[in-house]
Formats: structure tokens, sequence, C-alpha cells
């Protein structure tokens, strides 16, 4: 059969090379690697969720109107809306949404994702809501939790506290509060905002609180209160904990998060537009300069020099050396786990299989909880077969 | 996920076929997830955005597909090519996904339903031409839109797509035709 005809003039010029950029649409690694972490765990807990949507499936007019009237009761009644939770949290979610218990103190289980309508809890109720990534906050009464416009959640009055769940390698989890954003990887920590003031409290593990590009860095049983007007900067009462946590002020170039502002975030969106058209080079080009600045955008774009090198360019030593000055940059950076773990499949797909090793044992030892470390270990068994006694 | 694009190039084949990867899945080896993983996360990433699936629902909407996959592949009788089997889990999904924003946006007219913002555009497609492409190719119908993805964007050949769709290849090339000389009707309205 003859294929319909061929483009012609210059909208169907712009349209053919369009599609062809679509072509080359290679969707973001990190994001991709997340789900693999947790279709990993899914995996081998032997735990896949039943599918949804098979019921779609189903053409009898009845069903179909049933399943109508269902989405639309469920999307009327916010307190029991469901959203964008994550697949699995999703379906676990569903089975607990909305339920209500009267006195002493009235309280709610409420399934919520990132861009939902806000949580509200009233005089002597609390309320239970589950987020993205698995994590869930515990609301007290008066209090609002909503989605900013980066889709985090924040919590805009009243008093919340989250338990967040360790999260993928490359992944962290932010709370916004009032001109605040609160950063972590896994714990359990309070927030509270009332007219002028921000407070946090952290319950377990560790957490920065965020201002433009300025942080500070709270441990377990640190507390920090900073106000919600006047100065555009870091200004806080910082009380550390009575074990004697360091209290150091963290600096953005130490540790960054995810977050991407300002003008090195725009050059970073521009370097990965280039690198989805297929210009690799000038992709590298940016980066290299963007990776010059400090913040969360300099400590992504250092790690993506390696990306670009590697896959774009097929300079895999190049890409090793990128990782490795980006693990002298930031030796406690977000992407650090994401970066060992380059670094060593990067040298055992080259066949530099000594110091393949090398990383291999490295990483086996610097995080001995990763979802990855069986795979790394299996790396690891084949590697010293490899290279023999 | 194809052998060949639509431009007639051939793309490289892997080392392992598809067969024994999922024989080996089969087999219970823990790495042949890992490497259908990597052999299909992009296309099935590139996929469901290309059939307009928000970019702050992708990552979900590719690891129900994977769960799909991996429930589905002791089941999966090889009659099909495994991309095939792969681009049909995709499609239903985004297609339910495409259902569920319709609806939610035909609510979002009642007056007393909250207005949900608008989706966020991708940060790596900020500067490209790619997101004026997904507003022409969400003018066409869903159906439409499918076969010129799978077509144009994916590579596949019409008998594929008629597996994929489930639906005779004569209406195959009936849509790509039509979705064709909409997309390009529209492409030509944008530049005047």
């Amino acid at each position: 059969m003859k294929r319909p005809t061929q483009i012609s003039d210059d909208a169907e010029k712009w349209l053919s090379e369009t599609l062809e950029a679509a072509r080359q649409r290679t969707g973001d690694e990190v994001a991709r690697r997340r789900v693999w972490a947790r279709l990993e765990a899914l995996l081998s807990g032997n735990s896949l969720p039943l599918l949804r949507g098979r019921s779609l499936a189903l053409p009898a007019l009845t069903g179909a109107l049933v399943a109508v009237g269902v989405v639309a009761v469920l999307w009327l009644v916010p307190a029991t809306r469901p959203n964008h939770l994550p697949a699995m949290a999703k379906r676990a979610a569903s089975s607990v949404a909305s339920v209500s218990q009267p006195s002493p103190v009235a309280s709610r289980v409420v399934s919520q994702g990132s861009s939902a309508t806000p949580v509200r809890t009233g005089r002597g109720e609390k309320a239970r809501v589950a987020l993205l990534g698995g994590a869930g906050v515990d609301l007290d009464a008066n209090s609002v939790l909503s989605w900013d416009a980066e889709r985090r959640p924040s919590v805009e009055r009243g008093q919340a506290r989250f338990e967040v769940p360790h999260q993928a390698p490359g992944a962290r989890f932010a709370v916004s509060a009032g001109p605040y954003v609160i950063s972590v990887v896994g714990t359990k920590f309070h927030v509270g905002v009332d007219d002028d003031r921000v407070s946090v409290e952290v319950e377990q593990g560790v957490v920065e609180v965020w201002r433009g590009a300025r942080s500070v860095r709270l441990v377990q049983g640190d507390s920090w209160a900073g106000p919600i007007r006047g100065l555009d900067s870091m200004v806080g009462d910082r009380r550390p904990s009575l074990a004697g946590a360091s209290s150091r002020r963290a600096s953005a170039a130490d540790s960054p998060v995810r977050a991407e502002n300002g003008p090195a975030s725009v050059e970073l969106a521009a370097a990965r537009s280039a690198l989805s058209q297929g210009r690799p080079e000038d992709a590298l080009t940016m980066l290299t300069h963007c990776a010059k600045g400090v913040g969360p955008a300099a400590e992504n774009a250092a790690y993506e020099m390696g990306r670009v090198l590697r896959d774009g360019l097929r300079r895999p030593r190049a890409a090793v050396t990128a990782w490795v000055t980006y693990r002298t940059r930031f030796p406690n950076g977000l992407l650090r786990a994401e970066t060992d773990l380059s670094i060593l499949e990067t040298l055992a797909r080259v066949g530099d299989r000594a110091a393949a090793l090398v990383e291999v044992e490295s990483f086996l030892a610097r995080y001995p909880n990763s979802e990855r470390r069986d795979e790394v270990a299996r790396l690891a068994a084949r590697l010293r077969g490899a290279t023999g006694p | 996920m194809n052998q060949q694009n639509s431009a007639g190039s051939p793309r490289p084949r892997p080392a392992v076929d598809d067969r024994a990867l999922v024989e080996r899945f089969r087999n219970g080896d823990p790495l042949a997830s890992r490497a259908l993983y990597e052999r299909y996360s992009q296309p099935v990433f590139r996929f469901v955005s290309s059939l307009g699936v928000p970019p702050e629902e992708r990552e979900d909407a590719s690891q129900d597909v994977f769960v799909a996959v991996f429930r589905g592949l002791k089941q999966f009788r090889g009659e099909a090519q495994l991309s095939t089997w792969i681009y049909r889990i995709a499609a239903r999904h985004a297609s339910h996904l495409g259902r569920r924003r319709r609806m939610r946006s035909f609510l979002s007219i009642l007056p007393w339903h909250e207005v949900e913002p608008e989706p966020q555009p991708d940060p790596a497609e900020k500067a490209s031409e790619l997101r004026l492409l997904d507003r022409l190719l969400a003018k066409l119908s869903p159906k439409k839109r499918m076969v010129l993805v799978l077509f144009e964007i994916e590579g596949l050949g019409v008998n594929e797509i008629a597996k994929v769709m489930g639906c005779p290849p004569n209406t195959v090339w009936s849509r790509l035709r039509h979705a064709r000389a909409e997309l390009v009707k529209a492409a030509r309205r944008i530049a005047t």
C-alpha cells in the first residue's frame, strides 16, 4: 500500500522537522531511574498490584454510566477526590479514603496528590493525608494544606507532621511553608505556620530549610523558626538539639536541592532542550557554563555533563571524569548516589573491571540499604569472576 | 521498539532478542526485568508523552505500564511482537488517562467545582517546538492521534498499528490520511 503524500510546503516542512524531534524525545533519565527503583522494589517483594483500567474495556453502556456516576460523585466531593498519587499508592489509598470518626476529635483520612484541592481542618478536626512518594502528613486542627505552583505540598496555616519514607536515589521530597522550602530525603518533622512565622522541628533524619539560594540544615531534635515577611534571607531562630548535633549553617553550594531557580535554571532547561533536539555539543557547552555557578542548577548541570558525554557524545571516559569532578565538588550532593552508580556502570561497560570493582565495593559500603544494592552486588560478583583471583 | 522507523532507516538490533528476554524473565532471572525496562522505558515515556499525558503524570503512567507488562509477561503467548504488546498496553493506559482528564475538564465547568491549575510544561522541552506539536496533536481525535503517533513518531508499520489498535489495516490508513491532513492544516493556520 502506498504511503500518504509527503510533506512539501513550509508548514509541512516544519511539521516534518518537529516530528523528527519528537522521535528523538528521550524523557528524563532520573525519572526513569526512579520508576525502575519502584518497580524493582515491587518485583523483589513479588507484590505487583492489580492492573488498573481493565474495566475500561467493558463495552456495556450500563457499566459506563455507572462508572461515570461513580467518578462524578468522587470528583464532586473534594475530601474523597482521588488524585495524582503514584500508581501503587493510589490503589492502596483508595481503600481508606474519607473515613470519619466523630467524637471526641473528628478525624479524616484523605488521599491526595499534587495539584489537589486544599485540605482544611476545622476546630477539633484532624486529617491524615497520603502524599506522593508514599509520604504522609497529619494535619492538626485549624490547618490548611495545599499544593504550590511547583506541586509541592504547602502548609498554609496551622500545624502539620510529615512522615517521609526514604526517597529513591536522586529524589527529594519538598514541602513549602510561606517563603521557605523544606527539603528532605527521608524523615519525620513538624511544620507550623502562623500569621508571621514558620517553624520546623525535626523528629528524625535531616531537613534543609531553604529560602531563595540560602538554607539551614537541621538534624534530629533541632527546631527552627523564621519570619514569613521581611528580610529575604535565611534569618531564623535556630535551636540545636540537646544531643549537641552540629549546628553549622549550610551554604547553597555544599548542600543543593533539586529545585532549580533563576537564570541558571533557564540555561539548564536550554541545555536539556538542545540535547533532546540532538545537539549534544551545544548541550555540553551550556551545561559546562551552568555548572560553574552555585546552587541546585549548578549541581544538576555538573551531573548531566556526564550523561551528555556518555550518551550523547559517546565519550564514556570523559563522562567518568565529569562525574568524578561532580563527586569532588558535591561530596554530599543530592545526586551523589546516582553519580556513583553512573560511574560504576560506565566503568563496567567500557571494560575497566578493576576500577569498576573498586567503585562497586565503595558503593556497597556507602549505601548498605540502597534498593540497587542487590543489583550492584551481582555486578560485583560478575566483575570478581572476570578479574580472577 | 520497532526495528524500522518511519523514514525507513533500520534501527540497531539488540544483542539479546525479546523472546530470550521474556523466557529469562519467566525463569526468574532478575536481570531480565531490568533489561526489558532499559529496552522499553524510553519508548514508553516517549509514547505516553506524544499521546498527551502531561509531564507530571508521565512517571506514574510509565510505571503503570510496566507493572502491567511484568504482571502479564507470564501469560504473553508471543503471537504478536513484544513491542506491539507493550504499545497496546501503553495505548490503553494513555487512553484511560485521557478519558479521566476529559472527565475532569468537563466537571471543572461546574460552578462549584474548583478549577485545577494548568499542567506545567516539561522543563526539558521548554525551548523546543515539541510543545507546539503537542498542541496540534491535541486537536486530533484520540484514535487519529494514536495512529499518527504510532506511524510518524514510533515508526510502526500499518499492520503492527492495526494489531495495537485492534482494527483493520485499511482503517489505519484512513485514519492516518485524515490525521496528516488535519495536522498539516492546523500547522498552516499557525504559520499564517
